[in-house]
């Protein structure tokens, strides 16, 4: 086992827990460490209880550790709610670490600390400096990280934030701490800190999304917010709509007018957008949603996590019709899916949706840096690749289902869509003919669309028994793998990237040998449903959690020794 | 030259005989050649209603969307391409009541596009409902005692949102209507024409021969359509003589003007900028 360390710094929202994680983070990440960031928050902006936590490793890490390390407690109750899963020799750090045995806490004057360094605002970066100090981070290398935190705000913000550091700091470098980080803080950094939900953005400026419209919604609001501040360097305007059935809708028209575009929302938000789903598919405009999941039904746990929406958004809106839906694993992957989404939307005019949740999105990642995204194919045809403009019919049946698609007031050819179903040339008809013509001609996609369908990614698919998952459980099942292995089990793992249409020959060759068990944040295992629906094939158990928190690699160990009828270790 | 002709379509018209969409396709027909403006220049966006079929009976580049969302898929589309002229086809049912939301926005946006709302004040579609604009009272098969709730006044909502081109026109005159709808293009930003229509099948009191003896023109009686108050009080003026024509027009910077990345022109034309984290 190598270096492995979890700290968690929990205190009131707008106590400013984020800025001693993000010092934290960039110093660690700084010095050549993995890191995780993982935030835990509730649904308001003032008190209450959040928390952050920081995983620093010699290995990347993907998923949160239960085991702490290190506990700052920046109000009282922090320190009761995670007092429990401190490590044996973990320690709390407090204003007043009253109550716990001597070795496991440090009662530091924080707010004092930060009074005499400028302001109480500052205490979190004297907790910061603490923090630091007893990890044994180098103080020059910090004092960099402070000010590259801080250089935005001037030279005066700056400064107080280096004396409230240089504070904390002082205070504990020479104090006990068995976590302390002994040596390595020397290296270059790997890639670099990103946010789940900044990947999907990058990826969607990577395709050359030119439009985005949405309504607030925790967590996709994030992605929406790093797409805005990529408008000024890109051809790209991000609308606010006055709700999710105008964004949707935004979406399509955009869309259909010829440049790509997008939304993103949550469970709820992607309800109203179903009809608009619907008008993609039978209009054949292409549209990319991107679904943060959060549990459900209805309002649920707004700033939590989950894997709830994979039913429902393979199935989502009346009647059916082909579409993609992808669930990535990683920043690397989102960016990647987001570039892919768009080409096969457009290349299939389908709606193609990408599920991540509010863990991705609002976990800060070690990401490597992405390779360059593919050159940009648009799928569009004018004038010049017409016989006969005048004669162009938007829904020509074609071989593959596929029309050539024009743009309006782009040429002569003239293009009509509508949301009943239509002739060739999009006017509606009633006709048994035509709508037979219509329904064999979308669904005669199917067969390209799955042949782009990409197999699962495998971790030891020889083994004896595999953990089967999707989206961003990936991180967490991997690494329980890991540790199944080093007890001597026979464990793999598959992840699901892409979904819908579901890649059933790759998942059966996978399934049908041995026993799976699927792992993922819903409470019917949807996964394991869909396997079965597709390939007829039954798993042994389902790992889940529903609690709107992220799983944890021991808890994923825990619940495959409770899974019935699998065999004991070998 | 464009004519009339060439925004013939050949598809089958589905509408009532008489019913007033007739002459407000008319109209639509006349002020486009008015506006020398081709069939291939021209995009029509509808929502869903006996109004929202109208694109199938010209010949242009037409969406017929959703129920109550022409108004979104005509901000996306002038969002990508700002050079398209966008006319909206809608109801009042699918204006004012189902997409009521985007209405109150698009006037916000002030999106330069002309929003023509085919007001005959039931729903037809559907066979006879209560309509936002039908009058308290009014008994309708669903309503067989009467409406419970008060009207929509469209007009005068669109004053209080502060709309920048506010008019009413009549099915019943052509001429007059197709003058409004060349202004309606012409003006820079969001502009409602409420035109006011019987509905031969489902509505008996609101007949043509009803409005024919009771419309007139604002700008016979020196209206001032720069004065909102003054639009303000004609909007409300209802029964014995319902004013038509510009109640209020006000030139203001519009959805595109207001969007600095969109100075560089239509965000289809600019050229791609390639990724770099």
């Amino acid at each position: 086992m190598g270096l492995d360390r979890t700290i968690v710094i929990g205190g009131e929202a707008g106590q400013g827990i984020q800025t001693v994680g993000q010092l934290l983070a960039a110093a660690c990440h700084g010095a050549g460490f993995e890191v995780l960031a993982v935030n835990d928050f509730e649904s308001r902006i003032r008190g209450g209880h959040s928390s952050i936590g920081l995983r620093v490793a010699d290995r990347p890490v993907s998923a949160p550790c239960r085991r702490i390390d290190l506990l700052v407690a920046l109000d009282a109750p922090s320190e009761a709610v995670h007092r429990s899963d401190l490590s044996e020799d973990g320690l709390v750090l407090a204003d007043r670490a009253a109550g716990l045995a001597e070795g496991r806490a440090l009662s530091l004057p924080l707010e004092q600390m930060a009074r005499e360094a400028g302001g109480k605002i500052l205490a979190n970066t004297v907790a910061a400096g603490a923090c630091l100090g007893l990890l044994g981070a180098p103080e020059d290398h910090c004092r960099r990280i402070v000010r590259q935190q801080f250089e935005a705000k001037g030279d005066e913000v700056v400064d107080r934030n280096i004396a409230a550091f240089t504070a904390g700091y002082a205070a504990t470098r020479n104090a006990a701490f068995n976590g302390r980080i002994q040596a390595g803080w020397d290296r270059s950094p790997r890639g670099r800190l990103m946010e789940g939900n900044l990947s999907v953005a990058l990826g969607a400026v990577a395709a050359d999304c030119r439009v985005g419209a949405f309504y607030p919604m925790s967590p996709a609001t994030g992605i929406m917010a790093h797409l805005a501040s990529l408008s000024g360097r890109y051809p790209l305007v991000v609308e606010q709509a006055e709700d999710e059935i105008a964004a949707a809708n935004m979406v399509v028209g955009a869309s259909f007018a010829g440049v790509r575009a997008m939304t993103a929302t949550s469970g709820g938000g992607f309800s109203l957008m179903t009809e608009a789903l619907g008008l993609a598919a039978i209009t054949e405009t292409p549209m990319v949603v991107v679904d943060a999941m959060r549990p459900g039904p209805a309002t649920g746990l707004p700033t939590r996590t989950a894997q709830g929406d994979l039913n429902f958004v393979i199935h989502a809106s009346q009647d059916e019709f082909p579409r993609f839906v992808f669930a990535p694993g990683s920043p690397e992957q989102a960016f990647e899916t987001m570039v892919r989404a768009f080409d096969l939307s457009e290349r299939f005019q389908v709606p193609a949706i990408v599920l991540v949740d509010q863990f991705f999105n609002d976990s800060l990642f070690t990401v490597t840096d992405f390779p360059p995204p593919p050159k940009v194919v648009r799928h569009i045809i004018g004038d010049a690749d017409m016989a006969d403009p005048a004669a162009y019919r938007r829904f020509a049946v074609t071989a593959d289902g596929v029309s050539p698609r024009a743009l309006p007031c782009r040429g002569k050819a003239l293009v009509v869509a509508a949301s009943d179903d239509h002739r060739e040339d999009g006017h509606l008809s009633e006709t048994m003919a035509d709508r037979r013509k219509m329904v064999a001609k979308r669904f005669a996609k199917l067969p390209a669309m799955m042949a782009r369908m990409r197999p699962p990614e495998t971790l030891h698919p020889e083994a004896d028994l595999l953990l089967a998952t999707w989206g961003s459980s990936r991180g967490a099942v991997w690494e329980a793998v890991e540790t199944l292995r080093e007890a001597g089990r026979s464990v793999g793992a598959v992840h699901f990237c892409d979904l819908w249409p579901f890649p059933a020959e790759a998942a059966g060759e996978l399934f049908a040998t041995r026993p799976w068990v699927t792992v993922e944040q819903n409470y019917s295992g949807q996964l394991g449903r869909l396997v079965r629906e597709q390939t007829g094939l039954k798993p042994a158990g389902r790992i889940t959690r529903t609690d709107g928190r992220p799983f944890f690699a021991e808890e994923i160990v825990a619940g495959l020794k409770e899974t019935k009828g699998l065999k004991g270790p070998k | 030259m464009v004519t009339v002709d060439d925004y013939r379509s050949d598809f089958e018209n589905e509408w009532c005989p008489g019913c007033g969409n007739f002459g407000i396709l008319e109209a639509m027909k006349a002020a486009l050649v008015t506006l020398g403006l081709e069939p291939h220049q021209v995009l029509v966006v509808s929502g869903i209603g006996q109004a929202a079929k109208t694109p199938h009976f010209l010949r242009c580049n037409a969406f017929h969307g959703l129920h109550g969302r022409a108004l979104p898929v005509a901000t996306g589309a002038k969002l990508a391409n700002h050079a398209l002229t966008v006319l909206v086809n809608s109801g009042d049912g699918d204006c004012y009541g189902e997409g009521g939301n985007h209405f109150m926005h698009a006037v916000r946006r002030n999106l330069d596009v002309t929003l023509i709302v085919h007001d005959n004040r039931i729903y037809g579609l559907t066979k006879g409902q209560a309509s936002p604009t039908s009058d308290l009272g009014m008994p309708t098969r669903i309503q067989p005692e009467g409406t419970v709730s008060e009207g929509f006044n469209p007009l005068a909502a669109a004053l209080a949102l502060g709309a920048g081109f506010v008019a009413r026109g009549f099915s019943g005159d052509k001429a007059h209507l197709a003058d409004l709808i060349v202004a309606g293009v012409r003006h820079k930003g969001f502009a409602l024409i409420d035109v006011l229509q019987p509905c031969v099948s489902f509505n008996p009191i609101h007949t043509h021969g009803w409005y024919k003896q009771r419309v007139f023109d604002l700008a016979g009686e020196g209206h001032d359509p720069g004065d909102w108050s003054a639009a303000m009080a004609r909007s409300r003026q209802w029964g014995d003589r319902i004013p038509l024509g510009i109640l209020y027009e006000e030139q203001k910077p519009t959805f595109i003007d207001r969007i600095g990345a969109l100075e560089k022109g239509p965000l289809i034309d600019q050229a791609a900028v390639e990724f770099a984290l």
